[in-house]
């Protein structure tokens, strides 16, 4: 009986012996993830040393491996989840990890094709996040679905270098664009000072201003003015903050006074045809630090980053902006180890890193507070230090606006932008 | 801690009084089998390693791995050489187009194109009406980006105008992705006009011109063509390894051809990008057991691959490029893997393959470019360990059940028969014993029962019938040890003085003794002892 036993024990050892290199392969074998993200230009740098760290360092020891399959611009990266959500031909496969708009977000999600991350990371986890941030994450049934990973808001940016020398000669002041009426009357200063330099050109004046999105333009403007841009799914043309939210940007942009324009600000920044816009802060970055002109002689443009405008005698607000990270279902394991990612990521002292070279807004409570307050000194680059001063100041002062989410926010959105400016083309 | 050795001791025990018991007894049959069998399997076992060493058996991972590096080699291979062949004619196409509209175009505005340059107002209308064909490229070729680049600038006045040229680069950003309805075409160098025209963003790194003091994509070409007069199109494009522009972050490859109208003057270059995220895309390896796989398309110069001059796909994310030391040493191994050495921490082993950029007669032709494949050479080591490991711990489970089979065989069809014999041996009645089944025991035991038959024959003779044997015998179980002691030497023969001498005792004593030996025994004499304890022995009885 007991000769048994040990041939029974025998056999066995050896059998586990013979499987077990075999089933040890786990920790050898580490797991690809692969990442879209739109951080693009000179944010790929920061961002590439930061995933290199990360599979370097945590990565390596969890067995992640992050490889970015797609950079392009968040419009492009919707564009393609859309494709990709929907199943059409020649649309590319998922990736693990994604960077999303909460709009886009929700159409993933709704095809329950997002991981919730709320089974992914625990409650104290998420209280070490900007709740409101969190709060926009949450876009379908409560549940948390874009992992807040670098925010952002609107700021105004300004040419400062020609900005100064039309100041010194029409005699307008900075201050003068601490308003959205104070910015029309400037521009109406500028088109005729630039007109003037071209004497022999009769109406060759250059716009001088133009707001990235019109509909966030609209949005927060109403807010300030302490109204709804939205009734229900539909705009609300007929409020009379609304009329005189259109009236300070339509009669410019009629005139040539705004420009309009299907593209980003950044472009007309970069010939000088225009030198003061409303955009994101992560804008700061496809700012030149040129302006060329049409002959190809070029002039060094310092950027100047102030707080949102605000129309007078409105409340301070400004739009809350910035795409998260999802995580994209697949199995238990691949979804714990994206989250795994995005808490190394979002660490605070990565979060300010990714913060201090990018214009974007770090997103835990700790680095939003005192780190960002203490180490904002220590930034090297200039544009950033004025960004985050800029922001520092409004999250003091001014009341945050999440965009509205919905079906068909998009199309509206689109819609709204264009007629703006189809009525303000014909009208010049 | 006591209880638990003192319980260890308890359960040793056994184990130790077999092996006292052998120590006096001897090895039992059962366990000299045993180690017969294990020492015969364990030679035959250490034989069979031998020979499995001597065939290469332990190396047969190395083998599989060098098999499969060839085969994904071979496939990746193919697959570039696809790729730039077909870019590289697309570049001779679109340079063959692009001279003879620029060409035709200059001659309506009354100049030759290699007379831009002295006419730089005319250079926005001439970019700006290629700006289609540029685009309808773009959308036909597997690329990500496609320009052109005239040899004039549009402000001869500047201080770097030698190294500026206009032209026209309008880069796909996602290469990869089919969309008609919006691809994301932006312009990285161009005149802002176009852009606008054509709906085009610009490019973050968005410049007017191209800044061409380090360019080899836009000298090289030229000066082949300079050098090289009515040599085509074909044998005059070129390949540039990995770069960046100027000013820009992302790393790409360009190959471009010379413009040359139908005089033969040289007037700029054009060609087509392939960044390193598409090259990534494009080329994903099926890395089978291998998660670090890549590969590489590098210039190779002597044994050193430039890796900020190579792009990388594969699943190996971390970018090698970016370690402090930037290329890799290439040497023989001993078998067909190479190894490409970064610095003393890393080390990857692989195979590579030479890939045609160029014709054969192609001005280029001298330049190589190789395909690597290759991981960390941990992984290889990794990989081939566990695969000894699976093969040795098989070999040995194969060896343990080897012993146990033929050790239960053995036991059953030898160990057991020869048990049974013995014991039937021992047992009185030798013929009515059961046949054992083997004919050697079979023969013993008849032999023993003749033998036995014929001493009882012997003892009747001499009036002594088996019964009196056997009741004789009986009866020594009654002596006591004393009286046991002195029977046993009466029956070697002794005399009682003999006795006496030998167990000290005296005559008297041994003599009391002797009456009662006789008179349990029934006996009457010393003679009639050693008869008795004779025909025992004989009958292979002991006496006790």
């Amino acid at each position: 009986m007991q000769f048994s036993r040990l041939v029974a024990f025998i056999v066995l050892l050896s059998l586990a012996l013979a499987i077990m290199p075999g089933c040890s392969g786990r920790s050898g074998d580490p797991i690809i993830l692969t990442l879209w993200h739109n951080y693009g230009g000179q944010l790929k740098e920061t961002m590439d040393e930061l995933i290199d760290e990360f599979n370097e360092t945590v990565g390596a020891r969890e067995g992640i491996i992050i490889s970015v399959t797609s950079i392009s611009g968040s419009a492009a990266i919707h564009e393609k989840l859309t494709m990709a959500a929907n199943e059409e031909p020649g649309a590319p496969a998922l990736p693990d990890i994604t960077i999303a708009y909460p709009k886009t977000a929700l159409l993933l999600a709704e095809k329950g094709l997002l991981a919730n991350l709320d089974e992914l990371f625990t409650p104290v986890e998420l209280s070490a996040y900007v709740p409101q941030f969190l709060q926009e994450g949450r876009i379908k049934d409560g549940a948390l679905y874009v992992f807040p990973t670098a925010k952002s808001t609107e700021v105004l940016f300004l040419n400062r270098t020609i900005f100064d020398r039309f100041a010194s000669e029409t005699g307008v002041s900075i201050d003068d664009l601490r308003t959205f009426e104070g910015i029309a009357r400037v521009a109406a200063l500028y088109y005729d000072w630039t007109d003037a330099q071209t004497p022999a050109v009769k109406s060759d004046g250059k716009a001088f201003f133009m707001s990235d999105s019109l509909f966030n333009y609209a949005l927060v403007g109403c807010q300030q003015l302490g109204a709804d841009l939205l009734k229900g799914n539909t705009i609300n043309f007929s409020s009379p903050e609304y009329a005189r939210v259109w009236e300070s940007y339509f009669k410019p942009a009629a005139m040539g006074h705004a420009a309009i324009y299907n593209g980003y600000a950044t472009d007309l920044f970069k010939t000088g045809e225009i030198i003061c816009s409303t955009g994101s802060t992560a804008g700061i970055m496809f700012f030149s630090p040129t302006v060329t002109y049409p002959d190809n002689t070029t002039e060094p443009a310092e950027p100047a980053i102030l707080p949102y405008p605000v129309f007078e005698g409105g409340k301070k607000a400004a739009i809350q902006r910035g795409a998260g990270m999802c995580i994209i279902k697949s199995t238990e394991e691949k979804e714990k180890l994206a989250a795994v990612f995005l808490k190394w990521f979002t660490r605070p002292e990565n979060n300010l890193r990714f913060v201090a070279s990018t214009g974007y807004l770090p997103v835990t409570v700790e680095a939003y507070g005192d780190i960002m307050s203490r180490e904002l000194e220590t930034i090297s680059d200039e544009n950033i230090k004025n960004l985050l001063s800029a922001c520092r100041k409004m999250q003091q002062e001014y009341e945050f606006v999440i965009p509205p989410l919905f079906e068909g926010i998009d199309q509206l959105q689109e819609k709204y932008e264009s007629s703006f400016k189809g009525i303000a083309s014909s009208c010049r | 801690m006591k209880e638990v050795l003192s319980r260890l001791k308890k359960m040793a025990e056994p184990a130790r009084h077999r092996f006292q018991q052998a120590g006096e007894e001897g090895i039992p049959l059962r366990l000299r089998f045993f180690l017969f069998l294990a020492v015969l399997v364990l030679t035959i076992f250490l034989g069979f390693i031998a020979i499995l060493l001597l065939a290469g058996t332990f190396t047969a991972g190395l083998s599989e791995t060098e098999r499969f590096f060839e085969n994904e080699l071979a496939r990746i291979s193919d697959e570039i050489s696809e790729q730039y062949g077909q870019l590289s004619l697309q570049t001779v196409e679109l340079a063959e187009k692009l001279s003879r509209d620029i060409e035709q175009q200059s001659s309506s505005m009354g100049i030759f194109p290699s007379q831009l340059g002295e006419h730089p107002y005319m250079l926005e209308e001439i970019i700006a009406a290629e700006c289609d064909e540029l685009l309808l490229a773009l959308q036909l070729a597997k690329s990500s980006g496609v320009f052109f680049i005239l040899d004039a600038t549009i402000n001869p006045a500047l201080v770097n105008a030698a190294n500026s040229k206009a032209g026209l680069y309008i880069k796909n950003m996602e290469p990869n992705v089919i969309s008609a309805t919006s691809p994301n075409i932006i312009m990285l160098r161009g005149f802002p006009a176009i852009s606008r025209k054509k709906s085009l963003p610009l490019h973050a790194q968005w410049q007017l011109e191209f800044d061409v003091s380090d360019a080899p994509y836009y000298h090289r070409p030229m000066e082949a063509a300079r050098a090289n007069p009515g040599l085509p199109l074909s044998r005059l494009y070129f390949w540039s390894a990995a770069l960046r522009l100027p000013d820009t972050s992302e790393e790409i490859m360009l190959c471009s051809a010379p413009l040359i109208d139908s005089k033969g003057h040289i007037f700029g270059v054009c060609g087509f990008e392939i960044s390193a995220m598409l090259f990534k895309l494009s080329h994903s390896m099926d890395s089978g057991s291998y998660k670090h796989l890549f590969c590489l398309l590098s210039p190779l110069a002597g044994d050193t691959i430039e890796l900020e001059h190579s792009f990388i796909a594969g699943g190996y994310a971390a970018r090698i490029a970016s370690a402090e030391v930037n290329r890799l040493q290439v040497s023989k191994q001993r078998r067909h893997l190479y190894s490409y050495r970064q610095d003393k921490d890393h080390k990857f082993l692989g195979l590579h393959t030479d890939i045609q950029l160029y014709p054969r007669d192609s001005v280029f032709a001298d330049q190589r470019w190789i395909v690597t494949a290759m991981v960390p050479e941990a992984d290889i080591l990794v990989s081939v360990t566990r695969l000894n490991i699976i093969l040795f711990s098989s070999l040995t489970l194969l060896v343990i059940i080897g012993v146990i089979v033929s050790f239960n065989l053995g036991n059953r069809l030898f160990i057991k028969p020869i048990s049974q014999g013995f014991n039937i041996i021992k047992s009185s009645d030798l013929d009515a014993a059961p046949k054992v089944k083997v004919p050697e025991i079979d023969a013993l035991i008849d032999h023993l029962a003749l033998r036995n038959r014929e001493l009882a024959e012997r003892a009747r003779q001499e009036n002594l019938s088996l019964d009196t044997l056997n009741r004789f015998l009986e009866k020594t179980r009654e002596l006591t040890p004393a009286e046991r002691e002195v029977f046993k030497l009466y029956g070697e023969g002794l005399t009682a003085k003999e006795i006496a001498a030998r167990l000290y005792l005296s005559i008297n004593t041994i003599k009391t003794h002797s009456k009662r030996i006789y008179s349990k025994l029934e006996v009457s004499s010393r003679e009639e002892i050693i008869l008795y304890t004779t025909l025992l022995r004989e009958m292979g009885k002991e006496i006790n």
